[in-house]
């Protein structure tokens, strides 16, 4: 096989390593910032549960600034397009997730109840408000963007805002991220928390994990009927330019296909569902850790799923179907994602190991923090 | 079909781009100098084992904390402005610029973002030793950071490492080493990291110089007087030296900058006795200083460190610019005829043959009849050339006022930093409590400086937002206006609150100073009793205090 | 053992410093302005506090003040 190609088909795998580590990192902290106000009635077991992420948030988000970095990189003409066609979607998801660092640090700055109880609503905001636009932005993604490009690569929108941010499917899928954004929290509270914290997210997260089953399945059914996108000729070693090069067909249920040619990848969305029905009985068996593991297993089997539905493409345009991005037109050329290759092969295990040092270290279970005590949120 | 850009929509997104980063930039600079005068406490702190230092540490550290969350917060927002805000840039240089962004992430901002949380909260569960190895790793990570970031911008404002390719009408990655050796980059980098540094001293002996001039925990405040001010002094030492092999770089790579940076009109013939402009006030319409105060003899030698290199004025960059211009309309058509059919190698002939001035040609897309260059013809074509040459010079006065205020309030520091060093060394500081006040009052000088000195460095890019390759006028998302005043109006409220709630808590912890000496509190030695620290207080309430 | 240990891990440092020495001190020459001004105002201005700290003993002993 063609280098190139080769490097395409590796930086699309590396694409969802980086949207799972997203969604399982920062989903977990964003899910803990939801439930704040429902896991914590008091000051004190609020504070206990902020400080179960507290030393880590910051590390975790960078996945996020990571992702945004990488797909600059890899994938310049998607980056480039998807942030620009959900615009209003994409700010408000910014001004969300910008409040989350400041709340983190200021919120237990002061000593009045108005200001941490205005600084916990803003966690709340902050937690669900991303985490149900992250899958909104795959909700649309599936059934095409309307978006083209001009000659000089300048894209083009001709859809408002508000068809991505009212459209029910879209919804869905938000709200199916935020159901394991929330399953994700509760085990990391159940981890390192203690009563009566431990037994509210045990609660919340066995059903929140549930609830994303069934979202999950409808998911299913709609997509399975939902008109989808065939690439009927483009060459994978193409030169990466989304105006011209590939033709596209829309069929109904094309995002079955991929399953119809390899049966075998039906496991991926089985996996899903498995990891999201054993998790929520793990969480009730009060094996936290299983659970949260299971939770990984879950975003990464749910990631997956919309990643083998759609392959080749990464962002369909339902304008002009010919120019939609897809894995061959939209990647970085092959000397950048050769260099890329080598950073990613030497910096992320060095990244793995002193992230799980910085996890062993502040290992243990976590007390309401003292009102005095500087080393706490 | 083209629809045609909107510049309104292009100086909204102008606008928004430059309000969010210089209000992030309000924040990077302290991250990166604070981060390495922590890390100098803690080294005292681990080497004579005097516990005062790792108070010190820890107060100065609460303060960082204050700091580094909103500077996390806005970064958020820079990192994906480009894709937001600017797709036509994105997606033209997307290949190269993301590429140091993304190594940013990996390298550098992983690391700073993972090890501050165990630097604020592993104090007791870490060796001396361990915990500063941790607090240098947060420092070099954020200066990592910066080096990314900068070999970005490196990128934009002296474009090397990257090649335009027609198949895919982007520019592309070529050369690694072109990109992270560039010397736009490299002096970048050091002058900023630095600046960095003066600022966060600056803040440590401007609060230090208040809790001497109230009485409040001397040991501290001398100590940490002691400490800004030696860094601070050998830091502005630095940031002027670079600040000069910036201004000598720019020379070379960017003409149109430093001419407007000096307001250069005309050009001298004669570089020995050429006069430099200390003050003046430059009219972009008549094109020349309505008052100047001019010293000759210093311009060449002060920039190109020569004697007899020519600097080109500004009337005469214009009339450089108008050949390639023409050429940069003859490839751009031809690129636009290439990329309709690709088997038109007439086209691509022409279009190599003139590649080097296509950025010129897109510059004057914004002054061609309908935004159209194919309808630039023999009759239209003097005025095209006339206005594009215009708009190739950046906004004069901005440009070279902004640049004196940054270096002024630098030679100021210097030589404040001077003073109170001298007299801290010799152990006299308490006895000049002018001093004392002046640097407490000029806390804001390096904040003035960094921001002064980022308009100097992106007003004076214009009207490229990579430099000779692609104009700011194309590189912007096409949104509609009412998209940007709803985010315009945004950010400024959203950012407006964040500096209201920062000033408060740093005043705040500031005014309140390390805790008095009597109240301090044996370090609880808890190994896995988590960050509790103290269980004596595992019931906090919200009773209100003061 | 430990001693074999330590003196591995600063061999190894070394061998780093060298190596990012000779690569910046060849390419990038601001670079290696940089690593070498950092480090060299790092300790300068911790000396500076352990000069303060000598200044202070002096003081003390002449009791003239007490910090």
């Amino acid at each position: 096989m063609d280098i190139y190609v080769a490097l395409k088909v590796l930086w699309w795998l590396l694409l969802g390593v980086l949207l799972m580590g997203l969604a399982i990192m920062v989903g977990m902290d964003m899910g803990v910032g939801a439930l704040l106000r429902f896991v914590g009635k008091t000051d004190g077991e609020r504070r206990e549960a902020l400080n179960i992420v507290g030393p880590h948030w910051d590390g975790n988000q960078v996945w996020f600034i990571l992702g945004g970095g990488a797909i600059f990189a890899a994938f310049p003409t998607l980056y480039a397009t998807s942030f620009s066609v959900f615009y209003i979607v994409m700010i408000l998801l910014l001004f969300s997730m910008i409040m989350r660092p400041v709340a983190f640090e200021y919120r237990s700055k002061v000593a009045t109840e108005r200001w941490r109880t205005s600084w916990d609503w803003v966690f709340l905001i902050s937690g669900a408000v991303p985490m149900i636009i992250y899958g909104a932005a795959f909700g649309n993604i599936l059934e095409g963007v309307g978006f083209h490009f001009g000659w000089d690569g300048q894209y083009y929108q001709t859809e408002s805002f508000l068809s991505y941010l009212l459209n029910p499917f879209a919804l869905l899928c938000g709200f199916l991220s935020l159901a394991l954004a929330l399953y994700q929290g509760a085990a990391m509270l159940m981890i390192r928390g203690t009563d009566p914290i431990y037994s509210r997210a045990k609660k919340i997260g066995s059903l929140s994990a549930l609830v994303a089953m069934a979202l999950f399945v409808l998911g299913g059914v709609l997509v399975s009927g939902m008109k989808g996108y065939v690439l009927t000729s483009g060459d994978p070693a193409m030169p990466a330019n989304p105006v011209s090069g590939q033709v596209v067909s829309q069929v109904a249920g094309a995002w079955l296909h991929n399953y119809g040619a390899h049966p075998i990848l039906w496991a991926v969305p089985l996996i899903a569902l498995a990891a999201m029905l054993l998790g929520s009985l793990a969480m009730r068996a009060g094996k936290a850790i299983l659970a949260w593991w299971l939770g990984a297993v879950a975003w990464i089997g749910t990631i997956a799923t919309a990643g083998v539905s759609m392959f080749p493409f990464l962002m369909p345009s339902s304008d002009n179907p010919n120019q939609s991005i897809t894995v061959w037109n939209g990647t970085g050329s092959e000397y950048n994602l050769i260099w890329m290759t080598i950073f990613a092969l030497i910096f992320v295990p060095i990244i793995i190991s002193y992230t799980t040092w910085c996890f062993h270290v502040m290992r243990g279970k976590v007390e309401p923090p003292a009102a005095q005590d500087d080393h706490a949120y | 079909m083209d629809m045609l850009i909107n510049p309104t929509v292009v100086e909204l997104s102008r606008a928004q781009f430059a309000l969010t980063a210089l209000y992030h930039f309000l924040f990077v600079p302290l991250t990166l100098g604070l981060s390495f005068i922590l890390a100098t406490m803690e080294s005292v702190y681990v080497i004579t084992g005097k516990p005062i230092y790792k108070e010190m540490t820890q107060f100065w550290g609460k303060l960082f904390g204050i700091n580094f969350a909103l500077g996390v917060a806005t970064g958020l927002t820079m990192e994906f402005e480009f894709g937001t805000n600017w797709s036509m840039y994105s997606h033209f240089v997307g290949d190269i610029f993301g590429t140091p962004l993304a190594i940013e992430g990996l390298m550098a901002f992983f690391m700073e973002s993972t090890f501050v949380g165990v630097m604020f909260f592993g104090w007791d569960r870490l060796s001396a030793r361990a915990h500063l190895v941790v607090t240098y790793l947060v420092a070099l990570g954020s200066n990592l950071s910066a080096l990314w970031i900068l070999i970005a911008n490196g990128f934009m404002q002296d474009p090397r490492g990257g090649t335009f390719d027609p198949n895919t009408m982007r520019m592309q990655f070529s050369s690694f080493v072109d990109l992270i050796f560039n010397p736009d980059a490299q002096a970048k980098f050091v002058h900023t990291s630095i600046a960095g540094f003066v600022t966060g001293s600056m803040f440590v002996m401007a609060i230090s110089a208040y809790y001497l001039l109230t009485n409040k925990r001397k040991d501290i405040a001398l100590r940490s007087f002691r400490i800004a001010t030696v860094f601070g002094a050998i830091s502005t030492i630095g940031v002027i030296t670079l600040g000069d092999a910036l201004g000598y770089i720019d020379a070379h790579a960017q003409p149109t900058k430093l001419a407007a940076m000096e307001a250069i009109w005309t050009t001298d013939p004669h570089p020995v006795s050429a006069a430099w402009n200390l003050i003046a006030f430059p009219s972009r319409s008549e094109q020349k200083n309505y008052f100047e105060i001019s010293i000759p003899y210093v311009l060449t030698p002060l920039l190109t460190h020569s004697e007899d290199t020519v600097i080109p004025g500004i009337i005469q960059l214009e009339q450089e610019a108008k050949p390639r211009i023409a050429n940069g309309i003859k490839a751009m058509v031809a690129l636009k005829a290439y990329n309709e059919d690709h088997g038109n190698t007439a086209a691509l002939a022409t279009f190599k043959k003139y590649e080097n001035d296509m950025g010129y040609g897109f510059l004057a897309k914004e002054f061609a009849p309908d935004q159209d260059l194919a309808k630039v013809n023999a009759s239209n074509l003097p005025s095209v050339l006339d206005k594009t040459a215009k708009a190739t010079i950046p906004n004069v006065w901005v440009e070279f006022w902004s640049f004196r205020l940054m270096v002024a309030a630098g030679f100021f520091m210097l030589a404040l930093f001077a003073f109170a060093a001298y007299y801290s060394l010799k152990n006299e500081i308490e006895k000049h409590p002018l001093l004392l006040k002046v640097a407490l009052w000029s806390l804001p000088l390096p904040w003035v400086a960094c921001e002064f000195g980022w308009i100097t460095a992106e007003n004076g890019r214009q009207p490229w937002t990579v430099y000779g390759w692609l104009p700011t006028f194309v590189s912007a998302s096409s949104h509609s206006v009412g998209y940007m005043i709803f985010s315009l109006i945004g950010f400024t409220l959203l950012y407006s609150s964040f500096i209201a709630v920062e000033l408060y808590l740093m005043f705040k912890y500031a005014r309140l100073g390390p805790q008095e000496q009597h109240h301090h509190q044996p370090e609880p030695q808890t190994a896995g009793g988590g960050m509790a620290g103290q269980p004596a207080f595992a019931k906090p309430s919200l009773s209100p205090k003061h | 053992m430990k001693k074999l240990f330590t003196f591995l891990g600063l061999a190894a440092v070394m061998v780093l410093s060298l190596f990012l020495a000779v690569v910046t001190g060849d390419y990038g020459p601001w670079y290696f302005a940089w690593l070498v001004g950092t480090t060299m105002i790092v300790m300068i201005a911790a000396a500076g506090a352990v000069m303060f700290d000598k200044q202070d003993e002096e003081l003390a002993k002449k009791g003239i003040r007490e910090r």
